[in-house]
């Protein structure tokens, strides 16, 4: 903040320290609200001791996330299975464990594929207009008027739950919005004098779109891929709690939740627990992309 | 001497912005009498809306009021106030009439409503007597077919008509105070002269005290007792009408007067004639405000900041005003 | 009025590709209701068989046709797996869903006016943040978690209310009533966090208004200005996502219906996609795309309502 005050010149600094301060104080009320607080950085360590804890698995000692265990069938927490054990006896932190896998994976992959497919087609709309941007709009259109999870049951019942196909049919749902944002973006800057010079010059389509349009569309879509990982996550969740995503007995933690539903009133800790680990997460997704998104716009803006 | 119904003791207000504090008014101060018309004028960003409101108390959350700031109204420091008090306040004591009118009638509600509500808040009438006051009301704005307009929304007015609407409003609960900032500006020219004599019939036939607002000295001439001539966020002239157009002090009211559009000027000419632009209000000259845009600015005049001298009649702020020995 | 028939023609055109992919996906790919109804072990006769009996054999395109005639003559086909009528399946069945969407929407608006209200009123103050810190963990508790919290302690621990069942209005609006409401709690506690949110936005854009100030200038309250003066002219985006979120909603209410073992068009698709009916599948999408549709038509009436400069426009030109 300090350097903010100075940086507006030679006056600022000749002013009454008394005056700087009413000024940092100002700029203080102003803005108080973009700081990366407690907010961030404590969902920040939470997601990534949940990223170490999934992508060591197999590291960690834990019992395979099949293995059943005949002495402890549906047990609360007791030594050797801190969480407890499921219906089949299985140790419910393994399964957790490795179910955040398939969730961080999807929660990943998803968005990215949406919103590169997404960007690509929006950039086609809107720079060469015509006939292709009204196709790809009759598409968007027809794509959002089907219930997301709908297309999902159909791609589901009809390719099969690899994760692989998981994430690419999850990815379908982000295209929409995405092309639409890309579409406006690449409408507003393909007629600035920079691409029109750029296309006087004999630049390439191709070259005008990678390097006069795509930087300045690029931090949108950054935002938007924050905003869809804690969705696609939330997504899974849904499908797999159908019995939908990634096929048994690969653990996922829509599908633990949705196994321990039926023994809810005498041992409700196997659909508790991975609910308090999803939440949690989705949860620190929600509020760590949040806090980024809004400096983002800082940067942007040019204030900082 | 009238009875003194607006008393303006060293109004500062600022504003928190993303470069510091912004000082939009500076030290105001000033009296009015009931029955009397005080024209404030000064470029556009000099800080006459943000004094309007700071009167009204309407200011942002991102607003500051100096510490040694008092506003009294019939007496009463409005600063003081809580927001339930104040409410008391705004319609049956004072009223504002702002510039655009076709932003400032809600677009979704019939004007009826608009000017029903005050009056069943203020006054506690039932919904018929406010009715029958509202159509009055139109009636006495001069709005045509009131008894037809009461039930129409604002877009099916015209902007004469609805600054009219507006008027209504404003002195629906007959207020000793009447704020009108930039009545016309948003306006035809065609209509401007029958809003101002308007606004001026009401004033004199309820006898309130008015604040007309404009950037246009040509407005100011007929039509007030005494001016203020602001200049970034202070009051740097002040004088009944008459002494400021014949012995003018503040080169930058000189500099105004002389913007007067003419007769023989094309329509629309825009009033920004003078060279240059007001100073930064974050971080203020040390000197007087108008001195780098001053004709006769000297070493002198970087120094401090002029105070208001003068006689208690005519104030100035201006360290070699025109027109005096010290010009000479 | 040019442009409502042009919108008319998009949403046509937006029909005839929806029904062509989902037509297209499940039927062109390889492992067909044939397969399905013969069963595991049967040989590629009698699969043949099956196929000629139904006319699988003939060009898909065709059969496309055949279909969406159907449509719009009422016949949706009969269901490979239980015998029934599409149409009836998905009509006996709708206005279970539709109760609980409705519910569930005004839940939702229920607890979206007044906090978007709450914090649009002083943005970045306390109320502002302590909302969009609840608004942070609802939207983080999709609904199917919601469902199972609710039912865990509503249903088993409280025994106030019961975890599945559905009782039709005809045992009374509270015998109704009653199953229903944690279903469309459930749905509502993800709902409301992205209305109230659009509320808030464009009501903090419209507490800026000159006729906001004019209002506090007039005297009013705080409650009657963001009442009266603010509410209407900022809910037109909350009013178009009402309409958006129809496709939303369908999708949870698939979830939730399977939940709480609610009979509405979810709970068919979902046994659909499980016995892997498709003609039900097919039909249940086309379905919810009309809904969605007219859902959306829905919403431009209502736009009317909201802004007399749309009302009126039609006496004035
Ligand atoms: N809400 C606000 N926040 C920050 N600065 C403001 C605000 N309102 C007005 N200002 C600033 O205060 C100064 C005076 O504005 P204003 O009173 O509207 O001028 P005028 O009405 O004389 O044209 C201007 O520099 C303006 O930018
Ligand atoms: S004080 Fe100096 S600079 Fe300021 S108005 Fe007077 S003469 Fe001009
Ligand atoms: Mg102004």
């Amino acid at each position: 903040m300090a350097e903010l005050s100075q940086s507006s010149g030679k006056r600022a600094a000749a002013t009454a320290p008394a005056q700087q301060d009413r000024h940092a104080a100002a700029i203080a009320m102003y803005r108080k609200r973009n700081k990366f607080g407690l907010f961030f950085w404590i969902p920040l360590v939470w997601l990534i001791i949940v990223a170490i804890a999934a992508i060591g698995a197999p590291f960690w000692g834990l019992p395979p996330a099949d293995e059943i265990d005949w002495v402890y069938l549906q047990s609360p927490p007791v030594e050797g299975h801190p969480l407890g054990t499921d219906v089949l006896g299985r140790d419910l932190l393994s399964r957790i464990i490795w179910g955040a896998r398939v969730s961080l994976t999807v929660g990943f992959a998803a968005p990215f594929i949406g919103v590169g497919a997404g960007m690509i087609l929006g950039m086609i709309a809107g720079y060469y207009r015509g006939w292709a941007d009204e196709v790809i709009g009759i598409a968007i259109d027809s794509w959002l008027a089907i219930p997301g999870l709908v297309v999902l049951l159909l791609f589901a019942v009809v390719f099969g739950g690899s994760l692989f196909m998981v994430c690419f049919s999850l990815g379908l749902l982000f295209i929409p919005t995405a092309a639409r944002i890309t579409r406006a973006a690449t409408l507003n800057y393909a007629g600035r004098e920079f691409v029109l010079a750029a296309r006087a010059m004999g630049a390439s389509d191709f070259r005008i779109l990678t390097k006069e349009v795509l930087p300045n569309i690029i931090w949108p879509l950054i935002a938007f891929i924050l905003i869809d990982i804690p969705i696609a996550i939330v997504i899974e969740g849904a499908l797999s709690f159908l019995g939908l995503s990634v096929k048994a007995p690969t653990p996922s933690w829509g599908g633990i939740i949705a196994e321990g539903r039926e023994h809810l009133s005498v041992s409700p800790h196997i659909s508790m627990y991975p609910t308090i680990v999803m939440f949690l997460t989705v949860l620190s997704f929600n509020l760590v992309g949040d806090a980024i998104r809004r400096r983002l716009a800082d940067v942007r803006e040019g204030a900082i | 001497m009238g009875e003194i119904i607006l008393d303006v003791r060293n109004q500062r207000t600022a504003f928190a912005t993303g470069r510091g504090m912004l000082q939009a008014v500076d030290g105001v101060s000033f009296t009015l009498e009931r029955g009397k018309t005080l024209g404030v004028v000064g470029e556009s960003g000099s800080g006459k809306s943000v004094l309007s409101r700071s009167i009204m108390r309407l200011l942002p959350g991102t607003s500051m009021t100096g510490p040694g700031s008092q506003i009294l109204l019939n007496g009463k420091d409005l600063t003081a106030m809580t927001e339930n008090q104040l409410r008391r306040m705004r319609g049956p004591e004072m009223a504002i009439v702002f510039q655009d009118p076709m932003t400032a009638l809600n677009p979704t509600l019939s004007i009826g409503k608009q000017i029903m509500e005050v009056l069943m808040f203020h006054l506690k009438m039932s919904k018929r007597d406010a009715r029958a006051k509202a159509v009055d009301l139109l009636k006495a704005v001069g709005l045509p077919q009131p008894d037809v307009r009461v039930d129409q929304y604002p877009h099916q007015l015209s902007g004469g008509m609805r600054q009219r609407v507006a008027i209504a409003i404003a002195i629906a609960c007959e207020p000793d105070l009447l704020i009108a900032d930039e009545p016309t500006t948003a306006l035809d020219v065609t209509v401007q002269a029958e809003i101002l004599d308007l606004l001026q019939r009401m004033v004199r036939e309820r006898n309130m005290a008015m604040i007309l607002i404009t950037h246009d000295m040509g407005v100011v001439a007929g039509r007030c007792d005494d001016v203020a001539v602001m200049y970034a966020g202070k009051i740097v002239e002040k004088a009944p009408v008459r002494s400021l157009f014949s012995e003018t002090r503040m080169p930058y009211t000189a500099a105004l007067l002389s913007s007067i559009p003419r007769v023989t000027d094309p329509p629309h000419r825009k009033l920004d004639a003078i060279e240059g632009r007001p100073p930064d209000l974050i971080n203020p000259p040390p000197g007087c405000p108008f001195a780098p845009r001053c004709r006769h600015a000297e070493d002198a005049c970087n120094r401090a900041v002029p105070e208001l001298t003068g006689t208690a009649d005519h104030q100035w702020a201006c360290i070699k005003p025109l027109n005096t020995e010290a010009a000479a | 009025m040019n442009y409502l028939i042009k919108r008319f023609q998009r949403l046509l055109i937006v029909l005839g590709v929806v029904t062509l992919i989902t037509f297209l996906l499940v039927n062109v790919l390889p492992g067909d209701v044939a397969y399905e109804i013969a069963g595991m072990d049967s040989s590629e006769e009698e699969v043949q068989e099956i196929r000629e009996e139904l006319g699988l054999n003939r060009p898909v395109l065709i059969r496309y046709v055949e279909w969406v005639t159907g449509i719009f003559t009422g016949d949706w086909g009969t269901s490979y797996i239980s015998d029934e009528d599409v149409w009836e399946a998905i009509t006996d069945r709708f206005p279970v869903s539709f109760e609980l969407m409705i519910l569930a929407q005004i839940l939702a608006l229920l607890l979206a006016i007044p906090a978007g209200m709450i914090s649009a009123f002083r943005p970045n103050g306390r109320g502002d943040r302590i909302i969009g810190t609840i608004a942070f963990a609802s939207v983080s508790m999709p609904s199917f978690m919601t469902a199972i919290l609710l039912i865990y302690f509503f249903s088993l621990h409280l025994g106030w209310l019961p975890a599945t069942g559905y009782e039709p209005l005809s045992e009374g609006l509270w015998q109704n009533l009653r199953p229903m409401i944690l279903p469309a709690l459930s749905l509502a506690l993800v709902e409301w966090t992205i209305l109230m949110r659009t509320l808030r936005v464009e009501m903090i854009a419209v507490l800026q208004e000159n006729y906001i100030a004019l209002a506090r200038a007039k005297g009013m309250s705080n409650l009657r200005i963001l009442l009266v003066h603010a509410l209407r002219p900022s809910s037109f985006s909350m009013i178009t996502l009402l309409g958006l979120q129809v496709a939303r909603l369908l999708g949870g209410t698939i979830i939730i219906e399977q939940i709480f073992g609610i009979p509405g068009v979810g709970r068919l698709l979902i046994h659909a996609v499980y016995t892997r009916d498709f003609i039900v599948i097919q039909g249940c999408v086309t379905f919810f795309a009309l809904a969605f549709v007219t859902a959306n038509f829905l919403v431009d009436i209502a736009y009317a309502w909201l802004d007399p400069r749309v009302r009126t426009r039609g006496a004035h030109g």
